[in-house]
């Protein structure tokens, strides 16, 4: 896949949030392993992926506070974090990665 | 009648509420769904590992609560308080019982005489009413629930008592046994997983074996 870039991250550091981020999104939106592999950075999510609607958002989100041990604020939730996989990798790095 | 399913009633101090029950009458291990929307996610899957249970020799309740299912007691009078009276009472008239749940079906069983308890993935309150408060700014209400607001403060300070403790390896906490697989509460779409089941009815009927002897 296109690489995810994001400032001062460590490259493990970061294959294991995108691995997490894959992860998370299969389970909630029951979609294939396989089809999860195909997602590169530029593949939309939020309006594209007709499971992803507003509920299972909520789950994605929270099921990513779990796995990364984080916590994402609502004012942080907006069109943009969700736009791409690429994007929602970002911005989870950007929480777990400090 | 090992394998069956049939209909029962208990009754607690307000009213009569329905379940579910399968296998023989001991063993017996009442268990318990999570609240609002997973309940929804899980409740075929609860159903498969009862009955794999009765086929392991293991009696099974799965009761609805005041508020839930069939009862005629009013959703939005649903409170945690009324729901683990409703538990206490069942746990009381048909002893003894092992208390088996999933996700925040273990906030139910505390302060029930059980023999002992099984929890998994359990989910805390706090951790609960910040994922209902998420849903419902998504939603407008949590999956056609309005949420007693009494019941959420309720539920934003609850915890869950000791027990053997099954999560998914996802899950970064701690566990006396982590998972492969996926957590099938988790699904926006309600599925079934009958080979976790299948570990799951195992784990369980060693558990009971174990506090048995």
């Amino acid at each position: 896949m296109q690489p995810i870039r994001a400032a001062n991250l460590l490259p493990e550091g970061m294959t294991k949030v995108e691995q997490t981020v894959r992860a998370t999104l299969a389970d909630v939106l029951g979609i294939s392993a396989e089809r999860a592999a195909d997602f590169t950075a530029t593949t939309p999510l939020f309006g594209a992926l007709p499971e992803l609607d507003s509920m299972a958002v909520a789950g994605v989100l929270t099921e990513l506070e779990d796995r990364l041990a984080i916590v994402i604020e609502d004012d942080e939730v907006d069109g943009d974090m969700l736009e791409t996989f690429g994007s929602l990798v970002e911005f989870a790095a950007r929480k777990a990665l400090v | 009648m090992t394998g069956g399913l049939d209909i029962d009633y208990y009754d607690w101090s307000g009213g009569r509420e329905a379940m579910l029950c399968f296998g023989p009458l001991r063993p017996r291990v009442l268990l318990a769904l999570p609240l609002f929307e997973e309940y929804n996610r899980t409740r075929t899957f609860a159903v498969t590992l009862l009955h794999m249970l009765a086929g392991r020799g293991i009696g099974g309740m799965l009761p609805d609560w005041p508020g839930t299912g069939e009862s005629r007691a009013p959703t939005d009078q649903m409170t945690l308080a009324a729901i683990r009276a409703a538990y206490r009472a069942l746990v009381h008239d048909r002893a003894p019982i092992f208390a088996v749940s999933i996700r925040s079906g273990a906030l139910l069983d505390v302060g029930a005489p059980v023999v002992a308890r099984w929890h998994l993935a359990p989910q805390e309150g706090a951790e609960l009413v910040r994922e209902l408060e998420r849903q419902r700014s998504a939603e407008g209400d949590v999956a056609g629930n309005v949420i007693a607001a009494l019941s959420l403060a309720q539920l934003a300070g609850a915890t869950v008592a000791p027990a053997r403790v099954l999560r998914m390896e996802s899950d970064p906490r701690p566990a006396d046994r982590k998972l492969q697989g996926s957590p099938i509460w988790r699904r926006a779409e309600p599925a079934n997983d009958r080979p976790l089941a299948q570990i799951l009815a195992d784990d369980i009927a060693d558990w009971i074996a174990t506090c048995a002897a």
